[in-house]
């Protein structure tokens, strides 16, 4: 079996977290990985937790042919599941979703998040992003999110994000006693990291053959690595296999 | 005797003719999905300036209107092409030129502001957002402490719509919608809009709507088009998005200059009508987008 993409590492690291009483796992816009975390998980070690996924379906049934990880969005097709997330309805219900998935332009120290772009200092903007979708909602309200970094150097970890879309600073949600249970992991593709006792973001693991001086490069902040930091554990062949033949059918995530 | 019911079966033309500089038009449908796309193409060719676009969750319909030159003012949580482009591109250049200002909401501030202009409420309140920029860039969201439990909260304030262009896949004559799926935040853009321009496929009889009432959106004032196919590039009940096309738009999106001018010649500008439209990406790609 050929090695796991980077795609296929996230999707598996991320169902391998899910917590037992994660009942509701949502996956927002343009997350292939995410959905196929959360189908991964549905069809192994969470039987029991619905998957919605954004502007989708949920309910991905026993993942045949499943609708999660269909290369195009919104494809009609993907229509099917045991019920549809209506966009006008969704946030009448904060005590779900458990869990959710963020992208982003910046990350920063405190785990502070930003999709909105950069701006200029005038008003204006040195580059605009594409906006911030439900992150602030969505980050305030659910149990635990994820965030997934799809490029990890000095440009998108920074010491302190441009703008906030979504306020990752544990002491910052406690001030302002936001309900939510905040960040779980940070995946990129040189590591995993997570909130340390301090607040700051720090390494957890690093991917196999990724030194710790190629973080400590590529991170905007002095980033804290332990001596004895341990290699990301590799996904097994089981894993890799339910997830190419049973979720990600289309090789989306190859 | 009745004198029987009053049709509001319109002509695109007719039908987006009355919007006037500076209105504030919401636009139906999300991300690659139900976007009413032959009345964004028939407002792009009469080129009304000024608008103020409310947008949920935006596609290249944005794009389009910016092209065109009809945008002064984006408000919205997102304007993008999913994996095709992470940002709209015709919109982004405008943004960081400064000729197009825009206004950020989450999506749920946006679901907030069209139900307080539904419910005729100067504001609905909201949490998320508390601790972010969300009011340092749009300071029409007013963090406040709500007079109930004394929480920390933002003011949204009422999207109010002059027209909302909405898609159904179908509707009878008189305005009775029948989408197919959730039809993202459509009912609410109706509701927050002084009146409705709702694009069909398929203009069917009152007894068909009967077959399924639960089903049916409907609103006060509403113009009914048909317009067959009219979502392409994007997807409805029968159709996909059509991926390749898309990718051409980005490319010429973000080559600007004779590229995007190409583009709207070809697919805006050019076609005197949908029928024409349809013709200049052809019959072969559009059976070729029918599941």
């Amino acid at each position: 079996m050929p090695d796991a993409s980077i795609n296929e590492l996230f999707a598996i690291l991320l169902a391998r977290d899910f917590r037992p009483e994660d009942r509701t796992i949502m996956v927002g816009a343009n997350m292939p990985m995410a959905r196929a975390a959360a189908t991964l998980a549905s069809l192994t070690t969470h039987p029991d937790a619905r998957v919605i996924v954004g502007l989708g379906v949920h309910g991905l049934g026993d993942g045949g042919d499943p609708p999660g990880v269909y290369p195009f969005l919104f494809d009609p097709r993907s229509m099917v599941g045991e019920s549809l997330m209506w966009q006008g309805r969704i946030f009448d219900d904060v005590s779900r979703p458990d869990v959710f998935f963020f992208g982003g332009l910046q990350l920063d120290r405190r785990g502070n998040l930003n999709l909105f772009g950069i701006p200029d200092g005038d008003g204006g903007w040195k580059m605009r992003g594409p906006g911030s979708l439900a992150l602030a909602t969505m980050s305030t309200t659910c149990r635990g999110y994820y965030i997934v970094m799809p490029s990890h150097d000095p440009r998108t970890f920074v010491e302190k994000v441009a703008l906030i879309s979504a306020l990752g600073d544990v002491e910052e949600r406690a001030r302002l006693k936001l309900p939510g249970g905040g960040i779980r992991l940070v995946l990129s593709p040189l590591g995993v990291f997570a909130v340390g006792d301090g607040g700051d973001l720090e390494v957890r693991s690093l991917h196999a053959g990724v030194r710790a001086d190629d973080v400590r490069a590529a991170t905007g902040w002095e980033i804290a690595i332990p001596d004895d930091v341990p290699t990301t554990e590799p996904p097994t062949a089981a894993e890799l296999a339910v997830l190419r033949e049973r979720v990600d059918v289309h090789g989306t995530l190859a | 005797m009745s004198p029987g019911r009053t049709s509001v079966v319109a002509s695109l033309a007719d039908a987006v003719g009355g919007i006037p500089d500076g209105a504030t038009v919401g636009i139906g449908g999300a991300v690659t999905a139900g976007h009413p796309m032959a009345l964004v193409r028939a407002l792009a060719r009469r080129g009304p300036r000024e608008l103020t676009l409310v947008v949920p969750v935006a596609g290249i319909e944005v794009d389009i209107l910016v092209a065109a030159g009809c945008v002064a003012r984006v408000i919205g949580s997102y304007v993008g092409a999913e994996k095709v482009a992470a940002v709209g591109p015709v919109f982004r250049r405008a943004v960081q030129e400064g000729s197009v200002e825009v206004v950020d909401l989450d999506e749920a501030h946006v679901v907030a502001g069209l139900r307080a202009a539904g419910q005729g409420l100067p504001f609905l309140p909201w949490r998320g957002g508390v601790g972010t920029s969300y009011p340092q860039l749009n300071p029409a969201l007013v963090e406040f402490d709500d007079p109930v439990r004394g929480e920390r909260l933002l003011a949204v304030p009422a999207l109010e719509l002059d027209v909302a262009l909405l898609y159904s896949e179908v509707s009878d004559a008189y305005g009775n919608a029948q989408p197919v799926g959730t039809a993202h935040m459509d009912a609410l853009l109706g509701a927050a809009a002084a009146r409705v321009v709702l694009q069909v496929d398929r203009v069917v009889s009152t007894d068909e709507i009967r077959r399924r009432p639960e089903a049916t959106l409907f609103w006060r004032e509403t113009a009914v088009v048909r317009a067959p196919f009219g979502t392409h590039p994007y997807s409805n009940a029968w159709l996909t998005a059509d991926e390749e096309h898309l990718r051409a738009f980005v490319a010429a999106g973000r080559a600007g200059g004779e590229e995007l001018s190409g583009y709207m010649t070809t697919h805006v500008d050019g076609p005197a009508d949908h029928d024409a439209y349809l013709e200049a990406v052809g019959i072969r790609r559009i059976a070729s987008l029918l599941i």
